[in-house]
């Protein structure tokens, strides 16, 4: 079972701080490290290993820090780690992140099941994993909240979509997004503590590096970063609020004083 | 010297006079939470319900507070989180609980890494407005719900001593009310101050009995970038704490280093709800690091790798990232909360760091003559272990104060205290003479009488 772990190297939530008048991040806050939904993806990665063997890659688009993350799942158990970096990579909506996540999954080949977190904690968009899949043209699954059985040819999972789950059957190849908590069949997941011997080894092993050129016998360069991406980041702003008026209402005249309050407002 | 009157009924109004009628509380029910400390309930002072709660607003309200306790001889019990676990914040006296959480004001001087704060500000609050600004405030003497005035006030100490000292090491100034009402303030923003004997460091740890903290003036560090927390699991005891000295022998400080074994980490782990996620070994050494070049981190990680394999330790794990450091942290900061209500009291012994070892087989042989469990755990790197005598169903109070008193015995024999930080407060005064010794004792109730010649502050607390 060859399986591929898409990961995103995000800001340490505990730790970045914003420019709240820029609206921007501040990226030299905080290290980045694994977004907190593909740790789980990682670990369900290495459970399907334990059971059916094979091997686990772990790709990341992401700027050269974004490295860090990939030794962190390197330590974890990940045989190998790809780390996309390029300037023509910047600047990429989900659109164009998924185009050049699944180019690299392509050029990687011999693929037989994608692994990725339901959505990142800074983007939180849940765009991307189904996203590589459509690319690729493989059947996917989103939302998962337990990976009920795999084998060399299916993936059974639960989804919830939210008005109800869904047991879902996919021939592999395929791409499966993981929500949290997740089971993995009866066990619920917990990311394992990295042992120190190998987090020590992860710090010397390697990374490979892939350029925008390196994919360019599987993609169109202009399909990536900016120049791929059908949206734009006009603005960020902050909403702030101005003040709080609590109003105490009580009975059934309560319900036409809301009501009217908030026709007064224009709210309803 | 304590006074001993009766609690005078006009008082109320008086203090409404100085604080407002607002911030005067008698109702019973909001009354209750000032009656009560962290204190484990089976030694748990009995509070006086004949009490009323004043919150001042300012030094100057204090002050005026005081001025009116003085002229009427009332107690006052200056109040602060009520974190504290010997009983110090608990008016055991009808009398006045003075409430400082009004005072809530906080400033981080950035340029000077400096925090000016108030004495009702949360631990909690501190780390955030610290954090805010990238600093940080490197001492974690635990609940954060603690106020800074108290942390002063009990010299606070915590998990991470081993490499920041207890709290007086960050007081660069501070405010003090003393108790005949004069506002004294000593120090501020600048490291080296020598003008003068610094009497601020008379208040940090005088537990309230000698003036109450209104102000302090706290440094601050750039925040340590890179943390790691490591877990070494080992079968054996021994080899634990050979490990331990060695890693400090090595010159290197971690900012913390814990001992707990697998029996009391579990019934955390239980408490919490989660699985303690090392599966191999009896015995661990939790070791956290900071620095603030990563190669530096590196670099102990190495070392401690070698370490523990040559001292027969298990292969040890560790965590980089803040939400599993966290996570470790909070199963091994529960252990307290988990044994509380089973608790017949909580200790916080400490030995000099060589005779940690000792210490521990000392505890084991009062396990063996009671045939009971004493779960010990703590701060191995500075020496302070809490054992917690539990509430053991066939043993009598009397029979389990014995027990208290054996384990202290041991801690005294090997050069150590009683405590290490929770403080004398109001459970522990029986033993101050015999730790202390007369001339103390008389030097105490010389300084008590010249700045309290009323004794109106926090009576029953730490002078015998």
């Amino acid at each position: 079972m060859n399986i591929v772990v898409l990961i995103k190297p995000t800001p340490d939530v505990t730790k970045v701080r914003f420019d709240v008048e820029r609206g921007v991040v501040d990226r030299s806050s905080a290290e980045l490290e694994i977004n907190q939904f593909d740790l789980y993806a990682v670990e369900v990665a290495l459970l399907i290993k334990e059971v059916l063997g094979g091997s686990v890659t772990a790709v990341s688009m992401a700027p050269p820090q974004g490295e860090r993350a990939l030794r962190d799942a390197v330590a974890r158990g990940v045989d190998k780690a790809i780390l996309l970096t390029d300037g023509r990579f910047a600047g990429a909506d989900t659109l164009a992140t998924s185009y050049t996540l699944a180019a690299a999954v392509r050029k990687l080949g011999g693929y037989d099941l994608i692994l990725c977190g339901e959505k990142s904690v800074d983007g939180d968009t849940a765009h991307v994993g189904p996203e590589v899949a459509e690319h690729l043209n493989v059947p996917h699954a989103a939302f998962v909240t337990r990976v009920v059985e795999v084998s060399s040819n299916k993936v059974v999972v639960e989804s919830d979509y939210g008005d109800a789950y869904y047991l879902l059957e996919l021939q592999l190849p395929a791409l499966i997004s993981l929500s949290r908590p997740v089971v993995f069949r009866d066990r619920v997941v917990e990311p394992r503590t990295p042992r120190l011997g190998d987090v020590l080894k992860a710090r010397r092993a390697r990374v490979e590096v892939w350029d925008a050129y390196y994919l360019a016998d599987v993609a169109d360069l202009e399909g990536f970063g900016l120049a791929g991406s059908a949206t734009r980041v006009v603005r960020v702003f902050n909403v702030f609020e101005k003040d709080r008026n609590s109003i105490t209402v009580s009975g059934e005249e309560g319900v036409d004083r809301i009501l009217e309050v908030l026709r007064s407002r224009r709210l309803v | 010297m304590v006074c001993r009157m009766a609690f005078p009924n006009n008082l109320v109004a008086e203090l409404a006079g100085v604080v407002g009628d607002e911030w005067v509380v008698t109702d019973e029910r909001a009354l209750r939470r000032y009656l009560q400390d962290e204190t484990v309930p089976s030694v748990h002072p009995q509070a006086s319900k004949e009490v009323v709660v004043v919150k001042p607003g300012s030094a100057e309200e204090v002050a005026e507070v005081l001025k009116v306790a003085n002229k009427r001889r009332v107690p006052v019990y200056p109040r602060g989180g009520g974190t504290g676990l010997v009983g110090g914040a608990v008016p055991t006296r009808p009398g006045i609980v003075l409430s400082l959480e009004r005072l809530d004001r906080i400033n981080v001087d950035v340029e000077n890494m400096v925090a000016e704060v108030e004495a009702g500000v949360t631990l909690a609050r501190l780390l955030e407005e610290a954090e805010k600004h990238g600093l940080m405030f490197p001492p974690h003497p635990g609940d954060e719900g603690a106020f800074v005035g108290g942390l002063v006030a009990c010299n606070a100490g915590g998990s991470r001593a081993v490499r920041t000292g207890v709290l007086r090491n960050y007081v660069l100034g501070l405010e003090v009310v003393l108790p005949t009402s004069s506002i004294l303030r000593i120090g501020g923003k600048t490291l080296k101050n020598n003008m003068g004997l610094n009497l601020a460091h008379l208040f940090v740890g005088c537990e309230g009995v000698l003036g109450v903290v209104t102000k302090a003036w706290l440094r601050l560090y750039p925040r340590w970038r890179h943390t790691a927390t490591l877990i070494i699991p080992f079968n054996g005891r021994t080899a634990t704490f050979r490990t331990a000295k060695k890693i400090l022998f090595t010159g290197m400080v971690p900012l913390a280093m814990e001992y707990f074994d697998r029996r009391v980490i579990e019934a955390s782990a239980k408490h919490l709800g989660v699985s303690w996620p090392i599966a191999e070994g009896q015995h661990f050494l939790m070791v956290i690091l900071a620095e603030a070049l990563e190669d530096m981190l590196y670099v102990q990680l190495d070392y401690i790798d070698k370490v523990a394999r040559e001292e027969e330790g298990l292969e040890p794990f560790v965590a980089q990232r803040s939400d599993e450091q966290k996570q470790l942290l909070k199963i091994r900061s529960e252990i307290f909360p988990a044994l509380k209500s089973s608790s017949y009291d909580i200790l916080d012994t400490t030995v000099p760091i060589g005779s940690v070892e000792e210490f521990i087989e000392s505890i084991t042989r009062i396990e063996s003559k009671h045939g009971i469990w004493l779960p010990v755990f703590g701060h191995v790197g500075d020496g302070n272990l809490h054992v917690h005598v539990l509430n053991y169903p066939s043993y009598t109070v009397e029979e389990l104060g014995r027990i208290v008193d054996e384990v202290y015995e041991a801690a005294v024999a090997l050069g150590g205290t009683i405590t290490g930080e929770h403080g004398v407060g109001y459970i522990r005064r029986k033993y101050v003479r015999g730790m202390l010794g007369d001339v103390w004792v008389e030097t105490m109730r010389a300084l008590k009488k010249s700045l309290d010649p009323n004794g109106i502050l926090n009576p029953d607390k730490v002078l015998p």
